[in-house]
């Protein structure tokens, strides 16, 4: 597509202009923070612990969301704890999308008993609920990075699989198929040069809400200390040993809480800016 | 001589589940070098299903019996890759309806390229250029080639599909156009077949029910009726003294305007249901010519000239 076309077509998108700025502020604000957080967000100084959030009080160097309660600097673990968590969302997301494509563009093109392997295999999947799922992988093999990614993909994939599936089953009865069969396309060339381009739409927009639902899961598991244990910190288990002090000291759950809702909402605007940028179907 | 395309006997059968559909019961054809060859008969007369089958893209459902062989080779017994090889290069087909043939993700120049790409091993550069003059000669401005199907008209479409299957030379090029088109770019498109079809000398089957198109372009016409073909011969003989009732009925069905004619005359009934034929003749039940021989045994082809065939126990009309 021409690039022109594209750049026009991404401001004149109001959701893709806000998610997509939004997003990029958080994640470069969270990758970049090893370069300039002021406290080390392990470390405890109980001499400090609890303070109430300071703002720009004292500049950039004091707490401004304050501190909680092993005196660890809220801003800091939160940068840092972002990091963790928007990292693991990506990898799982791009391992989702790649297992659950892969195996429904099969499934939907070939069809017969490969279809019915498939999906009966996927129905297993969503008759488990997720995060039981999760919670028995994760008591069996331990809480790792590497296994929390793992339980996440593994829990997560299916809604892709279904999804490219059933699309690609209405596109393979189009003519366009039919007429590149007709001129020497092989079943590769067909199912990855002809369907799947077709079938990226609703991909796109469920991976990009799926980066939300995946940082929301893994806060869960967080918060039940299942996922990154502590004192690693995390979005999850921010909430989660901040819970404690709810009534009292508010801004330790509010803040890990408002960041993961206003990256989760960053990532659905641009899911939903991207459907509409990247739509070849839509005139000018 | 091999002929270019040779259709012996061929009989496809389709099983649903609820019944077995015959929509070929024993159609005998050749196409030769340079040759054009119009196929006429009504919806689920077989037209589709002879052209598919020669590609052997029949569906999975459908069992076939009889041979095609291409360039001497039948095409049932070529393995995967030849297939692959032949579709697209040496055969080559347009679809009925432009508006769904082309896949709306691509720029018509990139889907041009991509047969040239995979048939020709074209790098992209290259095969990029060639599908601009492809288009010139099709007679969409070359620029256009950016363009997303979306932003052409039916016509344009129907241009750039005839453009893709015409991009490696084909020996045999299948037509099925024209449905879906108003008649000013029916008129043209057809000019531009013509047109092409004496340039590079490329045998044609051209798939309609517009016997007018048929006198316009084709040199042979093969009518269809149930899965068979009850008359073949020269555009010019079939036209003028057509044998079969059948084909009568169908120019009878054609408004003329020399004859103050007034009222078309219509044949009568159906056509006859693949999955229950009629026993006999398969035209019989809407025939008016019929007896009792009709409706026991099938007529065989009978050559009548050299250039016309008829499939009929009464042609020409009389009770002899």
């Amino acid at each position: 597509m021409d690039k022109k076309v594209l750049l026009k077509r991404m401001k004149g998108n109001p959701f893709f202009v806000i998610g997509a700025i939004l997003a990029l502020v958080i994640l470069i604000v969270c990758f970049c923070s090893p370069l300039f957080i002021r406290f080390n967000p392990i470390v405890n100084s109980t001499a400090e612990k609890l303070h109430s959030p300071e703002g720009l009080k004292n500049g950039l160097s004091g707490h401004i969301f304050g501190t909680d309660q092993l005196g660890r600097d809220v801003l800091s673990r939160l940068l840092i704890g972002g990091r963790f968590s928007l990292l693991i969302a990506f990898i799982v997301v791009i391992l989702q999308t790649l297992i659950g494509t892969i195996l429904g563009i099969i499934a939907g093109y070939i069809g017969g008993i490969v279809d019915s392997v498939i999906m009966r295999l996927c129905d297993v999947f969503l008759a488990i609920p997720n995060l039981i799922l999760a919670i028995a992988i994760m008591s069996v093999l331990g809480s790792s990075p590497k296994n929390l990614v793992i339980v996440l993909v593994v829990s997560g994939w299916v809604s892709y699989c279904k999804v490219t599936r059933n699309s690609v089953r209405v596109v393979k009865n189009q003519d366009f198929v039919h007429a590149s069969q007709v001129m020497g396309a092989g079943k590769m060339h067909i199912m990855m040069t002809q369907i799947f381009p077709n079938v990226t739409t609703n991909l796109i927009i469920l991976a990009s809400q799926e980066i939300g639902n995946t940082i929301l899961i893994e806060a869960a598991l967080s918060f039940l200390s299942l996922g990154i244990q502590p004192p690693t910190p995390s979005w999850g288990n921010m909430i989660s040993t901040g819970r404690t002090y709810l009534m009292v000291r508010p801004w330790l759950v509010l803040v890990p809480g408002i960041a993961l809702m206003l990256t989760v909402l960053a990532f659905n605007f641009l899911g939903d800016g991207l459907r509409d940028v990247f739509d070849p179907k839509r005139v000018s | 001589m091999d002929h270019l395309l040779q259709i012996q006997d061929l009989c496809v059968e389709f099983k649903t589940e609820r019944a077995v559909s015959k929509a070929l019961n024993g159609v005998n054809l050749t196409v030769d070098k340079g040759e054009s060859l119009g196929l006429v008969g009504e919806s689920g007369a077989g037209k589709t299903t002879t052209a598919l089958a020669s590609l052997n893209l029949l569906s999975k459902n459908a069992s076939h019996k009889g041979d095609i062989r291409f360039q001497g080779k039948s095409v049932f017994q070529m393995k995967d890759k030849e297939l692959l090889d032949i579709r697209g290069d040496k055969i080559s087909m347009i679809f009925q309806n432009p508006l769904t043939a082309l896949n709306p993700v691509f720029t018509v120049g990139e889907q041009i390229a991509m047969v040239l790409r995979v048939h020709r091993g074209m790098n992209k550069k290259d095969a990029r250029k060639q599908a601009g003059e492809l288009l010139e000669m099709v007679g969409i401005p070359r620029n256009r080639v950016h363009d997303f199907p979306n932003q052409l008209s039916g016509g344009m479409r129907q241009r750039v599909g005839i453009a893709s299957s015409l991009a490696c030379n084909p020996e045999l090029l299948i037509a099925e156009p024209t449905t879906a088109l108003d008649v000013t770019i029916q008129a043209q498109i057809l000019e531009l077949m013509k047109n092409l079809q004496e340039q590079y000398n490329t045998s044609l089957i051209m798939i309609t029910h517009n016997l007018g198109i048929i006198a316009e372009l084709c040199h042979k016409v093969a009518v269809m009726y149930a899965g068979r073909i009850i008359e073949y011969g020269t555009v010019r003989e079939v036209f003028s003294t057509p044998l079969h009732p059948y084909t009568r009925g169908l120019l009878g069905a054609l408004p003329s305007l020399d004859e103050d004619k007034k009222r078309l005359t219509a044949i009568p009934g159906n056509v006859a249901d693949p999955r229950k034929l009629p026993t006999g003749c398969r035209f019989h039940p809407r025939c008016d010519l019929q007896d009792n021989k009709c409706a026991d045994k099938c007529p065989e082809m009978i050559c009548i000239t050299e250039d016309h065939y008829v499939e009929c126990w009464y042609h020409g009309g009389g009770n002899d």
